[in-house]
């Protein structure tokens, strides 16, 4: 299954922006997209409508990982999907150029609470993205599915059409 | 990069595989859709879908770059003359010719990385734009009209209009009252005056903004989002009616209006259901009777 993400250049700075303030504790920050879903040829899409930044006090203070977010964070973000009907994909920066890559605990942290999802939205799409300065990569968890995809490619539209991801 | 594009090349060392990395769609196949499908081709654009439901047309033979008169006169579809053109301009270029409307075909439309839209009135126009804002897609619109009076007057327009950006509706290109105007003239529209020449600087243009979208050779200055031509004059300006919206968010899509709302995940394979082999009734039939009479055989032996 090829999966396309979309936002627009205006989101994508806005996120990075978000992302890259410091944290009082916690070594890096989280957000969310909420997304909505359509179907094009061949490919599913994933569009960005808006972006939730996680609150400061939402964030727990634990070494082990750069952050973790606590269970408020995820209660507000199931409860978005459930009233607005919307995809959640959980967003977090590598402060680099190029193209990020999950690290073990992104993989090990999101196969946990990403399926999750699917108690507030069962029938939708959910996943994660990790942005770079310039580029992205992400997971996608699709309804009934035993396994997770990787996203085909991701897009900023703007002024400048930014493939921020692509395999192709 | 191929030698083919060398001449090109100050576009940028990527722009090759970015080019060819893309997915097009024009909407209209006439004087500057035709145009535009020519400049793709050439420029090196991996894939073009192409929508137009009409056939070539006498009409249709003063603007429509690639036609002949033998096109015409055998009603060649448009999309089949576009396609043509397409591959011998650049045989590697992959061509969708969708001879339908592009609402029928709203699944290819969402594949696009950019639509030029080159049809006329602003009801469709509009449309198209919906369209493309629920996919986050650019639309470049491309259009020219010749106006009577005591000279005639050509003018015309090419519009990008961007996600989350002003719209047709914001600039005042699409009014409310024309909207009406057109519905209120439905089936009297007739054919409006086009040559090709204005199709050629709009639709040349309009292939610019795309470049510098995709792959641009510059940096500074904003992508210009509404050019004006004056046909008369010979000039292409920047629209004033942009300015007065600039920077400001659009006022008639929203950030949630994205995506399809009757959007329905597919079944899971594991789910699907297996094909059972075909059983022929008769042969069970005379299967289950010849189990019957060996247990009948075994009865009366006893």
């Amino acid at each position: 299954m090829k999966i396309h993400f979309k936002m627009t250049d205006r989101m994508r700075r806005e996120v990075l922006a978000d992302l890259e303030r410091e944290h009082p504790f916690a070594a890096e920050r989280l957000g969310f997209f909420r997304c909505r879903v359509s179907q094009a040829k061949e490919e599913l899409l994933i569009l960005v409508s808006s972006y939730v930044s996680i609150p400061d006090e939402q964030y727990v203070d634990d070494d082990s990982a750069g952050c973790y977010f606590d269970e408020q964070a995820m209660r507000t973000m199931m409860q978005h999907s459930l009233t607005h009907h919307e995809s959640i994909f959980h967003v977090h920066l590598h402060d680099h150029l190029g193209m990020p890559r999950s690290s073990r605990t992104d993989i090990r942290e999101s196969a946990q609470y990403v399926p999750d999802f699917w108690n507030a939205t069962p029938d939708l799409p959910h996943g994660t993205i990790v942005l770079s300065r310039d580029r992205a990569t992400g997971s996608c968890w699709y309804p009934r599915r035993k396994n997770v995809f990787e996203i085909e490619r991701i897009t900023a539209v703007g002024s400048k059409i930014n493939k921020l991801g692509s395999k192709r | 990069m191929s030698e083919r594009y060398s001449r090109q090349s100050f576009l940028g060392s990527d722009s090759e595989e970015v080019l060819t990395g893309s997915t097009v769609g024009i909407v209209g196949l006439g004087g500057g859709g035709s145009h535009i499908a020519q400049q793709l081709a050439h420029i090196g654009v991996g894939k073009i879908i192409l929508f137009d439901p009409d056939k070539m047309e006498p009409p249709n033979l003063n603007r429509t770059v690639g036609s002949t008169a033998a096109d015409a006169a055998l009603e060649t579809l448009k999309v089949v003359v576009a396609e043509r053109m397409i591959k011998a301009a650049n045989e590697k270029v992959e061509v969708v010719p969708l001879a339908s409307l592009w609402q029928e075909n709203l699944e290819w439309l969402r594949t696009c990385d950019v639509v030029f839209g080159c049809i006329d009135g602003f009801i469709p126009r509009k449309a198209l734009e919906d369209s493309c804002r629920r996919a986050l897609i650019p639309l470049i619109d491309v259009g020219m009209d010749v106006y009577p009076g005591d000279k005639f007057a050509i003018a015309g327009q090419v519009i990008v209009s961007i996600p989350e950006e002003p719209c047709f509706r914001c600039t005042g290109f699409v009014r409310d009252s024309d909207m009406a105007r057109e519905e209120g003239e439905y089936g009297h529209a007739g054919g409006t005056p086009q040559v090709i020449w204005p199709n050629g600087v709009l639709s040349s243009t309009a292939v610019g903004l795309f470049m510098q979208m995709v792959t641009p050779w510059f940096s500074n200055g904003e992508l210009p989002r509404f050019l004006a031509y004056d046909g008369n004059g010979m000039t292409i300006e920047s629209d004033s009616r942009y300015a007065r919206v600039a920077g400001q968010p659009c006022n008639h899509y929203g950030p949630h209006d994205l995506g399809d709302p009757f959007w329905a995940a597919m079944e899971a394979e594991e789910a699907t259901p297996v094909p059972q082999p075909y059983v022929d009734q008769k042969h069970t039939n005379r299967f289950v009777a010849w189990l019957k009479s060996l247990f009948m055989r075994g009865g009366k032996a006893q």
